[in-house]
């Protein structure tokens, strides 16, 4: 019984039906997901419809949601299976069908490389102005709490702690340092007003969170929306508190203690990754067409300095024209500051290679298999003509 | 000769011939050579171009036609910008704002009547209010204005380009370039060369041998540097030529015109040969004519249905061949003058969608041999150029492209691609409408050419499904060396990949059985509702990168388009009985 079951469960899991679903499936997800950019934004709408495995929506009068569609992952792990059973099982091992073997084999590589880009990408942003040198890269979405040891200015030394710790609310020693950094309470995004005289005493006792009323709020939805990570921290060093602070990316004044001459600044900012080469920015160029404001071109002229590959070299990003470098590529992205300051998208994604690769596959794949159809089409027709003739 | 070899040359010949008549220049007006004077290249919209594009583009901005009739005769866009720029009197008069609105009639004190167009002067007592309401709408995302305020914002360019012209040669309610030279450094002077420079909406002065070739100058500029001593040498012919034209004197007008080509071909030969090839261009309208015998085509086909099906078959086959050859020149003189590849924005992509489907149902036709594919490549490239015809409207047709967009590489690929993935589908869709209706209408169906109809969107289908699958790679490679993102489920890629999928649905369903004969050309009729979407719909959401060309009026057009449709879909699938040539 549970065997024929599982059968049937097994064959119709490789059935043509089951692929035709799920692409009528996948089609539906696609016009959901575009529609509901304009509410979403890209990034938003793709994480609901597209990188879930279900897609969850709320009901009036009820606390949690409920499952409305599957995701585009669900989906596109069925068609996985879907083809690599159908391949096992119907398509037959001969020389007329290698061009559907192709064309499915780079179209499973290529759900396969969807998920990787998902699952690994690291999209950070580099913003340099003109004549500085930058080594680390900032991610747009994500924050941390950083530390800075700022008693050398001209080598201030920080220390980060991610949202996901923050999250954890426990003790976070920092290392390389005496400190420890003690969360009493962690708002994923929160509005800061100025305190008013018949509110409750402020959670912090000392900088300018003294004055701030704190409150929770919903997650940013779209991409131009900020969320304003928020904690508030107890800095410790060798048994004594320096007191109670609130740090936010929505506060811009400087908060600092002194520990043992050390000067510490304490703030949230966009969570960085420092690299071990550094990037100086010698040039930012804006080309418009001649007699318009329409934009050409961008383009930076940027120097890179490597200690431990001993590279040394000036490199022009621009658009269209990545550098590709240590695993990652650094596109001409933006600018601002009145063309002194250049912002380049620096994308980290180990899987970079796998559509193109999927994608040539697909492509032979069709060309084979259309070009026997036709060819054997044309043989019939040509037949039939010299029949009736 | 027999008359059916006749029938396979005489109309594509035909077609050659109107070609080649339209290339005439046109006579002179009042004696004045006045096409003559618009070959002059100018630098506007950051492309150098003759006077004569500048013209039609903006005459065909706000008026939404290129003829202008006024007191009982027409006049070119040549004419027209002439009286702009040199008689702004005679101008004002003319009626060539288009303003279909009634609230923006209402805003000037007028009811909707059958009065379209309106003249610069009628709206002259109504600009302030003009200006104040499209000022307020422009605050506004343009996707959330209501009709009033789109209407108005509309308006308001058109007038601003209006006023772009008339303030190009010389300054609004002065003499003229004339006076300018004559009064260079009197204390008033200096304004006016300011406010000329800054108004001017093209430069039409050709930098000097030697000089950065992308440095040409507004007059304003010019008098300017003329009162500082440095006079440009086509100031004077164009100042004698604008006073000619002013008081109607031809001898001295064609003279002025003669001297300043030989000033503008002694330092930029290359620029005046090539707005003498864009001119060419813009006389011979090639889409226009292959609109035009693409029809012609359509026509002989319905004629053979109804008898000489040889005879009108043949002829109506070589009317679409002759028309498909004036559209692949027009489109490969766009590639040339432009320097680069066919599809650059809407107005192109629907062009080259059309032509596309074109190529594709010869081919079809060649093999074939039934008259239903020159039907329906007909159709297609007639369709498809109205189609153009009033996307030109949303201004000039040869635009440049911004940075992100700018590289020839992958737009050659990957647009080009895509938009033969568009035409294949179409086509399919098409061919899938020629079946319904000949299943409804034709009462003697014989069942190979049924079979062949099914064969021939069948082979479409595969085509469009690697044209339309290998264009959206492509997208996702130039997305990955432009932005790092092979994927960003962007409006566009969503809409290339819904045809992609939508066409392995049908070979799927087909392959497997689901689907037969009427299934195949439901669906094939489907794939046109979801091109459309991908092709215009999206554009009309506002997000992403693509979103290249809203309109309104493109909005109607889709919603009754994907309905006609929706409608065709219902017809294919009634059983057979209900058709006029159903077996009794």
């Amino acid at each position: 019984m549970i065997k024929t079951y599982a059968l049937r469960f097994w064959n119709g899991l490789a059935s043509m039906q089951v692929t035709i679903v799920s692409m009528i499936l996948l089609m539906a997800l696609v016009v959901l997901c575009t529609l509901a950019q304009t509410d979403l934004g890209t990034f938003g709408a793709v994480k609901v419809y597209m990188r879930s495995f279900l897609v969850w929506r709320y009901f009036p009068g009820l606390a949690f949601p409920l499952p409305i569609f599957p995701g585009g992952a669900l989906v596109g792990l069925v068609l996985v299976f879907n083809l690599s059973l159908a391949g096992i099982r119907r398509l037959e091992a001969n020389w007329s069908k290698c061009g559907l073997w192709l064309a499915h084999g780079g179209l499973i590589l290529l759900v396969a490389g969807e998920f990787s880009t998902g699952a690994f990408q690291v999209e950070t942003n580099m913003s340099i102005e003109n004549g500085q040198t930058v080594n680390w890269l900032e991610s747009p979405r994500d924050f941390e709490l950083t530390v800075t040891d700022v008693t050398n200015p001209a080598l201030p030394q920080a220390y980060g702690v991610p949202e996901s710790l923050l999250a954890k609310g426990k003790d976070v020693p920092l290392p390389g340092t005496p400190l420890t950094i003690r969360v009493k309470k962690f708002y994923p995004n929160a509005t800061l007003t100025r305190l008013g005289p018949g509110d409750p005493p402020p959670l912090a006792t000392q900088g300018v969170g003294t004055g701030v009323k704190v409150a929770e709020a919903p997650l940013a939805a779209t991409e131009t929306e900020v969320n304003m990570v928020t904690a508030i921290v107890e800095p410790m060093a060798g048994g004594h508190s320096y007191g109670t602070w609130l740090a936010s990316n929505g506060i811009g004044a400087p908060q600092s203690f002194i520990h043992e001459g050390h000067t510490y600044t304490l703030g949230v900012h966009n969570r960085r990754y420092y690299l071990p080469y550094s990037i100086t920015l010698k040039k930012f160029s804006h080309d418009v067409y001649p007699g318009t404001q329409i934009p050409k071109n961008f383009s930076s002229l940027v120097h890179i300095s490597d200690p431990t590959r001993g590279e040394e070299r000036d490199v022009l990003i621009s658009m269209n024209q990545p550098l590709r470098y240590d695993g990652r590529a650094f596109y001409q992205a933006s600018f601002g500051k009145g063309d002194q300051l250049s912002i380049l998208q620096v994308v980290k994604n180990p899987g970079w290679l796998i559509p193109y690769i999927s994608c040539t596959l697909i492509t032979l794949g069709l060309l084979i298999h259309f070009g026997i159809t036709l060819r054997r089409s044309m043989k019939k027709r040509h037949e039939t003509q010299q029949v009736t003739a | 000769m027999n008359l059916n070899r006749l029938a396979k040359w005489l109309p594509a010949v035909l077609t050659l011939a109107a070609a080649i008549f339209m290339m005439m220049p046109p006579r002179p007006v009042r004696g004045m050579e006045i096409e003559k004077f618009c070959r002059m290249p100018v630098l506007e919209g950051g492309r150098v171009k003759p006077l004569d594009s500048v013209a039609r583009n903006a005459i065909l901005l706000i008026q939404e036609r290129q003829t202008i009739r006024f007191e009982n005769r027409t006049l070119s866009p040549d004419e027209w910008i002439l009286d702009v720029m040199f008689r702004p009197a005679v101008a004002d008069q003319q009626p060539i704002f288009s303003i279909d609105d009634p609230d923006v009639l209402g805003l000037m004190g007028m009811a909707q009547s059958n009065q379209r167009r309106f003249s610069f002067a009628t709206l002259g007592p109504h600009l302030d209010e003009i200006v104040k309401q499209a000022q307020t709408a422009m605050g506004i995302e343009a996707v959330k204005r209501s009709r009033f305020q789109s209407a108005v914002v509309k308006l308001y360019g058109r007038l601003e380009k209006y006023h772009g012209l008339r303030n190009s040669m010389q300054l609004m309610d002065t003499p003229g370039l004339f006076m300018e030279l004559q009064t260079l450094n009197t204390p008033e002077a200096a304004a006016r060369h300011q406010a000329l420079a800054e108004l001017a909406l093209f430069k039409p002065l050709a930098p000097l041998a030697g000089q950065d070739p992308d440095a040409w100058l507004s007059v304003g500029t010019a008098l300017d540097r003329a009162s500082a001593g440095s006079m440009h040498p086509s100031l004077l012919p164009l100042a004698r030529a604008g006073a000619a034209y002013t008081v109607g004197d031809a001898a001295s007008f064609n003279a002025a015109t003669a001297d300043l080509a030989s000033q503008v071909s002694s330092v930029r030969p290359e620029a005046l040969r090539r707005a003498g090839s864009e001119l060419l261009f813009n006389r011979v309208e090639p889409f226009y004519i292959g609109m035009i015998f693409y029809m012609l085509a359509l026509g002989g086909i319905f004629f053979s249905w109804l008898g000489r099906r040889e005879f009108f078959q043949e002829g109506a086959f070589s009317f679409l061949w002759g028309a498909a050859i004036i559209h692949t020149l027009g489109l490969a003189s766009r590639i040339v003058l432009q320097g680069r590849p066919p599809v650059t924005n809407l107005y192109s992509s629907a062009v080259f969608v059309g032509w596309g489907a074109v190529i594709l149902a010869i081919v079809l036709e060649r093999m074939y041999r039934r008259g239903f594919a020159t039907a329906v490549g007909a159709a297609s490239g007639f369709v498809s150029l109205i189609i153009a015809h009033h996307l030109a409207m949303e201004g000039d047709t040869m635009e440049m492209m911004r940075a992100v967009l700018d590289s020839n590489f992958w737009l050659a690929t990957h647009v080009v691609t895509i938009t033969i993935g568009y035409s294949a589908t179409f086509l399919a869709g098409a061919i899938a409408i020629a079946f319904t209706l000949r299943k409804l209408f034709a009462r003697n169906r014989d069942e190979a050419t049924t079979k062949v109809l099914a064969d021939m969107t069948y082979g479409i289908i595969c085509f469009a499904l690697l044209f339309s699958f290998v264009g959206t790679v492509l997208g996702g490679i130039w997305a990955d060396q432009s932005w790092g993102r092979f994927w960003g489920w962007d409006p566009k890629e969503n809409g290339a990949l819904l045809i992609v999928l939508w066409n392995a649905v049908i070979l799927h369903a087909r392959w497997a059985g689901y689907i037969r004969e009427k299934g195949l050309m439901a669906c094939a009729i489907f794939g046109n509702i979801i091109t459309s979407l991908s092709w215009f719909g999206v554009n009309m959401l506002g997000v992403g990168l693509h979103s290249y060309g809203f309109t309104d009026a493109a909005f109607m057009w889709l919603f009754l388009f994907i309905g006609s449709q929706l409608v065709l879909i219902g017809l294919t699938l009634l059983p057979d009985s209900f058709h006029v040539g159903a077996k009794a």
